[in-house]
């Protein structure tokens, strides 16, 4: 689902937290935010989280979805001669947390505390990405947390975030130094990461 | 000791091996019953079945009994609507007598405008709850647990169905259908008294039919129950008429010493309305229609007397009761055959409404357990005294 299309909109609630990461139900199928997309939550303390990882399966996991398109034209035919799907089906999406908003401004470290679950989420808009991308010292909470493909998730986020600023080589620089600075000791993953963000 | 499956096992080869000796007498039966009804005459059998005296319900035949009918083309936008419930009934061994009904309410809609609506509602009941003589107030509640809870909740999906269908858009054709019957019997129903008929079968049923059928004077609305697997024999038992060469049929008369498989009715006796239909109805179609004629219907049903006809949906042959209304009302007839095979095709050989409603419904293991562990709570965080009985305090720890 196009970003703009998400904006202003809440994407859905907060349904586990933990100090890292929390886990977000959709409220509509297949409206999440994309793969290191920006979110945040709708709280007077709001927390910062990248998109790392969307799932959507049935709600009920004793029941597997069966093909049903044999003699459809296409995948849309399916759920529109099968309402039911959309109410059976939920898209989730888990975020990593990389930072909060106090009465003092961003902080890109950690929360006191993990939202409330039920909390609303919402997608970044640009100028919340530009404001946040400020500084970049919220990469060692993507590089070295426990997530499984983070530099994917990491260069996920870096590519459309440069876009948010005015010169985006300039911050893909930036950031391609800091990232060389916290993986100077690992130099094939260094590359590996900095290859998916140049410009 | 757990089940002793080898036991089982043997016991049920034996059981096996009977049927397969059956089943070469049970052929030629079949084959026997296709006869009969592609031959007979159905007011001839009526004729019998009232002149007659014998033990097993007959439905009401119309004249050409074996006929069947094609689905229509299914219009392009449709509403599909289905009830389903689940309950927990009353347990003694719980601190607090209460029963729970969970209904489900589905409505799909198809065509242009494609959206789907589905919940479900719990309730929970105590001895408050019971159903009262209203007449006699000293008479005690009767209290809603065991099969009066059982008939309480297929009214309550009916009563739902209504409320659905008074909600569904108006400008659509809809297909209102329940799992089951549209017939309230049993043995608790036939004993109960005059005022529990009066607020289940008056007060909730028929009042509900009659609420649907309002809907169907204004738009194209069908109402429908699903049976599969269906276990009547009555189509199939009132062939025997036309073999028994009596008249008037007399069976106490004629032949109260002859054991069963040696009547002469027996050469078409012995099978299920489905194994006939699923013989003679082309994927599909359905059959002709038969209207009941258990005491219930027509004492209370009237205009919503319940006819029934059979559909072979590809996968099995269904029964599919429906009110006189729909029965005699062909568009209405044709959409509710058209839309439940259409159903059966999305729901892969049961109608997908009704295994939504079904889905919502049901309350699993967990739900239960839930359930007692919320009643025992709610009632000490109350200060109330919980307690349970020693036999099923013995199940719960198991101890050794």
């Amino acid at each position: 689902m196009a970003i703009e299309s998400l904006q202003n909109t809440v994407l859905g609630e907060i349904t586990e937290a933990s100090s890292a990461e929390f886990t977000v139900d959709c409220h509509e199928l297949y409206a999440s935010p994309p793969l290191g997309g920006l979110v945040k939550t709708e709280d007077s303390e709001e927390v910062f989280a990248v998109v790392r990882s969307i799932s959507t399966a049935p709600i009920d996991p004793t029941r597997r979805p069966v093909a049903r398109g044999k003699n459809e034209p296409d995948r849309d035919a399916v759920y529109r001669k099968n309402p039911q799907l959309e109410k059976l089906l939920r898209t989730e999406f888990l975020a990593t947390i990389v930072g909060h908003r106090a009465s003092d401004g961003y902080h890109q470290y950690l929360p006191p505390q993990p939202p409330k679950i039920h909390t609303f989420v919402h997608i970044c808009t640009t100028e919340e990405i530009f404001s946040f991308t400020q500084k970049l010292e919220f990469l060692p909470l993507l590089l070295f947390g426990p997530m499984p493909l983070a530099d994917e998730v990491t260069a996920a986020f870096l590519r459309p975030a440069a876009t948010s600023h005015p010169d985006p080589n300039s911050f893909l620089l930036a950031a391609g130094r800091e990232i060389s600075r916290l993986l100077n000791r690992d130099l094939q993953r260094l590359n590996a990461l900095l290859r998916r963000i140049r410009p | 000791m757990s089940l002793d499956l080898e036991n089982v096992s043997s016991q049920l080869d034996a059981v096996v091996s009977g049927i397969r000796i059956q089943s070469a007498g049970h052929k030629t039966r079949l084959e026997e019953a296709i006869k009969a009804i592609k031959s007979s005459d159905g007011s001839a059998i009526n004729k019998k079945r009232v002149e007659g005296k014998f033990s097993w319900p007959t439905p009401l035949y119309s004249p050409h009994p074996e006929r069947t009918y094609p689905p229509l083309e299914a219009p392009e936008n449709y509403c599909v609507l289905a009830t389903d419930g689940s309950h927990i009934d009353v347990d003694r061994h719980l601190p607090l007598q209460c029963s729970l009904i969970n209904i489900s309410k589905v409505s799909l809609q198809y065509g242009n405008q494609p959206q789907a609506h589905l919940s479900s509602q719990p309730r929970l009941y105590t001895r408050d709850h019971g159903i009262k003589e209203t007449k006699s107030p000293g008479v005690r509640a009767l209290s809603l647990e065991g099969s009066l809870l059982s008939a309480k909740r297929s009214v309550d999906e009916i009563i739902a169905l209504a409320e659905l269908a008074e909600q569904a858009p108006q400008q659509l054709p809809v297909l209102a259908l329940v799992d089951g019957s549209l017939e309230l019997w049993g043995p608790t129903i036939q004993a109960s008294p005059e005022y529990i008929r009066e607020a289940l079968i008056n007060q909730g049923l028929i009042s509900s039919f009659a609420r649907l059928q309002e809907i169907a004077r204004r738009q194209p609305l069908a109402l429908a129950a699903y049976i599969s697997l269906p276990r009547s024999a009555g189509v199939a038992d009132g062939l025997r008429l036309t073999s028994c060469p009596y008249d008037p049929v007399n069976c106490e008369l004629h032949c109260s010493g002859i054991v069963d498989g040696d009547r002469p009715c027996d050469t078409v006796g012995g099978l299920l309305d489905r194994e006939l239909f699923s013989t003679i109805l082309p994927p599909g179609e359905r059959s002709e229609l038969f209207y009941s004629t258990s005491s219930i219907v027509q004492e209370y049903y009237g205009p919503h007397a319940v006819a029934f006809y059979y559909l072979n949906t590809g996968d099995e042959s269904a029964r599919v009761e429906v009110p006189n209304w729909v029965a005699q009302d062909q568009n209405l007839l044709a959409l509710s055959h058209t839309l439940i095979l259409n159903q059966c095709k999305k729901g892969l050989g049961y109608p997908a409404a009704i295994m939504e409603a079904h889905e919502q419904a049901v309350i699993n293991i967990q739900d239960r357990e839930m359930f007692r562990r919320m009643v025992e709570d709610t009632l000490a965080n109350e200060g109330l005294p919980v307690y349970t009985s020693e036999k099923d305090r013995s199940k719960r720890l198991r101890w050794l």
